[in-house]
């Protein structure tokens, strides 16, 4: 069986979008329904904030991939998505459309967006250091593990100066690589609770459709039906992502291939690494 | 000593990353590995990190001796050869 993964929002826009008609019409769908080019980076001044549009971007990107995947006449049986990956997993299951992904990636990173002008949050990534450790990093210091994506890959999300406390004592505890990154939110933390009734406002302004494949749930990894989409977009942003169990549990149902239909190969990679620990 | 373990650590990278299409011959042995080179994260360090530990008995212990180690296969092979017991 194959199974199409759709990545979260990527940290650069380093991969040029496809020079090909499919490619072409998304970039127009995209300026059409959210005022920005992500070929050409400009957009019409509605959009606050760089992670806003590295969110559409990646929503664009995978998309045009998912096109692509089509016109070679690949198709999925099954969908996985992490974190905002959901909104281009939705339109390839044919829950919405194309034109609706976009405009929900880019209302929802401008809500997101807002919750950055009063204070500064972070994301911190923990490589190699178990998760027990960085539980209690976390814990200490009053940040949240947004990713559990491997057995030691986690993204802790929070405000930056716990962040920052967090991730030294991940280095004080012997993780192997750490990074911190920018953000405009406390992404799958109860934080967000702060703009959950905006954000519950956006999703109900949508119908869905059934899932035309199954689509797992980064949350429970159960597939979703239509009346579940819309608790369901609010809940991942509250919620952490639970990659692993994810793609394991994809596994189980009979996935023997995957493809990550997006910018980037980082689930490829955290798939390697748990496949890797399962031998 | 190093230069005897090049084809290996370029089979060991070629396996324990997965890289399709690409056989040892095509790693340049002094090209470096990350950024510009084969393109490699954090992500694959770690995982050169088990895999180097799995086939020559050697730790990496931390980032900062992966950076070096990681630049090139040629730094890696001496220092699983500097390392090896």
């Amino acid at each position: 069986m194959n199974c199409w993964m759709f990545p979260g929002q990527p940290l650069r826009h380093n991969q040029p979008f496809p020079e090909t008609a499919d490619g072409a019409e998304i970039i127009n769908l995209c300026r059409n329904a959210t005022g920005f080019d992500p070929s050409t980076w400009q957009d019409d001044g509605g959009l606050n904030g760089e992670h806003v549009r590295l969110q559409i971007y990646g929503t664009a990107f995978s998309l045009c991939r998912t096109r692509l995947l089509r016109s070679s006449g690949q198709e999925p049986d099954m969908v996985l998505e992490h974190s905002m990956g959901i909104y281009a997993a939705l339109a390839a299951c044919d829950c919405i459309s194309e034109r609706e992904a976009l405009e929900m990636t880019a209302r929802v990173g401008v809500v997101l967006a807002r919750m950055s002008e009063d204070k500064r949050y972070a994301l911190g990534c923990i490589i190699g250091l178990g998760c027990p450790a960085v539980e209690t990093a976390a814990a200490n210091h009053g940040v949240y593990v947004a990713n559990f994506n491997t057995s030691s890959h986690f993204l802790l999300s929070g405000e930056r100066s716990r962040i920052m406390a967090a991730v030294e004592e991940c280095a004080a505890a012997g993780a192997f690589s750490l990074s911190v990154f920018e953000c405009d939110a406390p992404l799958h933390t109860p934080l967000i609770v702060e703009v959950a009734t905006e954000l519950e406002s956006i999703f109900s302004d949508y119908d869905y459709a059934g899932p035309r494949v199954p689509l797992l749930d980064h949350i429970g990894q159960q597939p979703l039906t239509s009346s579940r989409i819309p608790a369901f977009l609010l809940d991942e942003l509250l919620s952490p992502v639970w990659w692993q169990q994810s793609y394991r549990a994809a596994g189980k149902l009979g996935a023997s291939t995957f493809v990550e239909v997006g910018a980037g190969d980082a689930l490829k990679k955290f798939n390697r690494w748990i496949d890797s620990e399962s031998r | 000593m190093s230069d005897e373990l090049i084809p290996k650590v370029k089979q060991m990278i070629i396996d324990s990353l997965r890289i399709e299409g690409m056989s040892p011959s095509e790693i340049e042995t002094d090209a470096p590995l990350f950024g510009e080179g084969l393109g490699l994260d954090s992500i694959d360090a770690l995982q050169l990190v088990v895999a180097m530990e799995k086939e020559f008995g050697v730790v990496v212990p931390d980032a900062a001796t992966g950076s070096k180690v990681f630049a090139s296969v040629r730094s890696m092979a001496d220092y699983i050869a500097e390392n090896k017991q």
